[in-house]
């Protein structure tokens, strides 16, 4: 009992649904398209409509012609010819129609037209012939209207109303000449006429339903099926879509295990809980074990126990920010006992709840970078005061004796005291200038950047070097006016820059020779150039001439001095202040070296 | 710009050898009269007995390096008023701010040029108030 109301239920349940479908089916129908079907369908039903009025008419005009009013009948007859011309030329004009959809309620009309001019013929031979006639032809022409007005349910079907006009104007004229007849076997006929026609138009209205609905099915159908097709062709391109997508998963998932698998930093897939997953091959070695021994245990036991609290830290940080950490530095303990330093980047994998699923984990052995870092860090600091201070001594030492504030000395033993002083200075060149660029290079040199005059500066480092192009017989000369400009710069550094360039152009510059120093706008910036006519610079050398101990051959090295830094620190301090140095043949011979600067205006 | 000229120079130096040189410079070159101190803890009691116009320090010495002392000076009344120069081999941007927030008059980097230090002490000197 309980089971069959529970089904019954379902089975309502499924009826309704199937029935809701349906309807939904019946209304994709395009209620304009249904009623061009129906009207196709009258239209092709015609000429069974002309050819029965024409063949009836025929035979019936022989039958009343010889006996009755002979005029009138070939009149009718005109009359049917007349319709059946009309009904055919309609006919023509539908078929020749190029938009039969949208003007189907126009056909419909004029077929209206057409059969209501039918029936009406018919009508006409009732109105008029009738009375006269003798039994025999009364019973022919009764025979003959019934048999048009039944022949036009399945014609006109597909419109009941045009059926009701057409049969109307068969059976109106018919039922008033049976009615005043006089005689009451044909009232009695007359009176059974209405009910004959409200059956047949009866019948004609439930055809008309069946045809209409057959019609909007069609429809449904055709619309179902091409939506279908359309739903097949973007499934199948879906499913080529996403085979392609499977497949480059799949390569990729390949190529990320062998890229996992064959680096060579450790990379670990960790549970969520802090498990090992799983480990590459790089993780084995450098920590000493095989996979099977992590795999399944704590993460943990690859952390010093004093990193346990910043590993729980970390591992709370991943789980709510879900993003990944670069550049945890976390020591590791080896098989072996022995401890690393190494660089870690985790990263959460989450999943489309935003749950973290797994944590990828990369390190890389970082100790002896380390190592070498702090080493090189004690190399520069050794260098900055062990070597200066001694130097210090010496340099001072030589430089006394060499001012002659402590008496003269013998010309042969001053000679040597000058040579020993300006090495020691070339020492201390050297030791600065490796100071400076490993400063500038770890990017810990602080510049002081001021607005500050260029031709000031240009003035000064002239006065400044000076000494030093005497030494090498070379004069420094401003070349033209050297006009007012600002740049944004540190003042020290420029000078540096300054004092290396003109050194350059000092040491290689012939005996006697003239540097010559301009100043000019270049579009936005100020260019500060320094002309010698050196011998130039060697094709080979060009490329590197702004590189690290760089010189064009060693024996001008040996001959004039120089770490070979001089160009690389300029390069760098120019573009650490947003400028920019180059070099370029002079006209006539010699080189010509300039930076630029962005101007600024006073 | 102090009324009298520079005269009297304290020197607080480990170094012996850059004690002489100093020594030298000062006296030779700049005729200035010189103290020298090699132990930075007994600084403060010469200094006081010495009566400096103005003293230099070296920054990097054993026990007590330059900076220490200087604070430890600026908290004696016989001491805190002097003008304090640093010699020092350490010439980072970051380190000659660090002195000139501390109150240092001046710093002068080593190597020096013991033909021109006396001039640049009495540049220092000149700017002082």
């Amino acid at each position: 009992m309980n089971h069959s109301t529970t089904a019954n239920g379902r089975e309502t349940g499924l009826e309704v649904s199937t029935q809701a479908v349906e309807a939904e089916i019946r209304d994709r129908a395009d209620p304009q398209q249904v009623l061009a079907d129906r009207v196709a369908q009258l239209y092709r039903q015609m000429p069974i409509a002309i050819g029965a009025t024409f063949i009836a008419g025929a035979i019936a005009t022989f039958e009343l012609q010889g006996r009755w009013l002979k005029e009138l009948v070939l009149i009718w007859w005109a009359i049917v010819v007349a319709y059946s011309a009309g009904a055919s030329l309609l006919l023509y004009a539908y078929y020749r129609s190029s938009d039969k959809v949208g003007t189907a309620p126009e056909w419909l009309r004029w077929l209206g037209i057409a059969a209501l001019g039918n029936g009406a013929s018919w009508g006409l031979a009732g109105g008029v012939f009738f009375r006269s006639l003798s039994d025999e032809q009364q019973v022919f022409l009764a025979f003959l209207f019934a048999g048009m007005a039944s022949v036009g349910i399945p014609v006109y079907a597909a419109s009941w109303p045009i059926f009701a006009l057409y049969a109307a104007g068969i059976l109106g004229p018919f039922f008033y000449v049976l009615l005043t007849f006089g005689n009451r076997l044909f009232v009695e006929i007359a009176l059974l006429v209405p009910l004959f026609y409200v059956i047949n138009v009866a019948i004609a209205y439930r055809l008309t339903q069946v045809f209409h609905s057959g019609y909007r099915l069609r429809h449904a159908y055709g619309k179902l099926a091409q939506d279908h097709r359309a739903l097949n062709r973007r499934l199948e391109r879906q499913l080529v879509e996403l085979e392609e997508a499977r497949r480059q998963v799949e390569a990729s998932g390949r190529k990320l295990a062998l890229f996992a698998e064959r680096a060579p930093i450790a990379v670990l897939e960790l549970q969520p809980d802090g498990t090992v997953a799983e480990v590459n091959h790089a993780a084995e070695i450098l920590f000493g074990y095989a996979a099977a021994e992590l795999v399944g245990g704590p993460m943990k036991k690859l952390v010093l126990a004093e990193f346990h609290d910043e590993f729980d830290r970390i591992w709370r940080q991943l789980q709510t920010s879900r993003e990944s950490i670069a550049g945890l530095k976390i020591r590791n303990p080896r098989r072996d006992g022995i401890e690393l330093t190494c660089e870690w980047t985790v990263t959460p994998l989450v999943n489309f709840q935003k749950e973290v699923i797994a944590v990828i984990a990369q390190g890389r052995d970082v100790t002896a970078q380390l190592e070498a870092e702090r080493m090189k860090k004690e190399f520069t600091s050794t260098l900055s005061h062990e070597l200066r201070t001694p130097l210090t001594s010496i340099i001072g030492s030589l430089q006394l004796i060499n001012s002659g504030v402590m008496g003269d000395v013998d010309k042969e033993i001053g000679e040597l005291t000058v040579v020993a002083e300006r090495n020691s200075q070339r020492l201390l060149d050297l030791i600065n200038d490796i100071l400076d660029i490993e400063k500038i290079e770890s990017g810990k040199v602080t510049l002081v950047p001021e607005v500050m005059r260029v031709d000031e500066l240009v003035r000064e480092s002239l006065v400044l070097n000076k000494a030093f192009g005497e030494r090498f017989k070379v004069s420094f000369q401003s070349h033209g006016d050297i006009p007012e400009r600002r740049v944004h710069a540190d003042r020290k550094r420029l000078l540096q820059v300054m004092t290396n360039l003109l050194s350059n152009a000092a040491k290689f510059s012939p005996e006697g020779g003239i540097v010559e120093i301009s100043t000019e706008d270049a579009g936005a910036n100020v260019r500060i150039a320094v002309h010698d006519r050196g011998s130039g610079i060697p094709e080979a050398f060009r490329a590197r001439i702004f590189g690290r101990f760089t010189q064009a051959d060693s024996t001008a090295t040996r001959q004039k001095g120089g770490s070979g830094l001089g160009l690389a620190i300029c390069k760098r301090l120019v573009e650490l202040m947003r400028g920019r140095i180059g070099f370029e043949d002079r006209p006539g011979g010699g080189t010509t070296f300039w930076f630029e600067l962005p101007r600024r205006t006073a | 710009m102090p009324a009298r000229p520079l005269n009297r120079i304290c020197y607080v130096e480990d170094d012996e050898d850059i004690q002489r040189i100093v020594r030298m410079s000062l006296e030779r070159v700049g005729k200035m009269t010189v103290a020298v101190v090699s132990d930075p803890t007994q600084a403060i009691a010469m200094i006081a007995e010495f009566h400096p116009d103005l003293v230099m320090l070296d920054w990097m010495m054993p026990v007590m390096d330059g900076p220490t002392l200087f604070r430890q000076m600026k908290l004696r009344p016989e001491t805190s008023a002097l003008p304090v120069v640093f010699i020092t081999a350490r010439a980072s941007q970051p380190d000659l701010e660090e002195l000139k927030t501390l109150g240092a008059a001046g710093t002068i980097s080593k190597p020096f040029s013991p033909k021109d230090l006396p001039d640049q002490l009495r540049a220092i000197w000149a700017a002082l108030p």
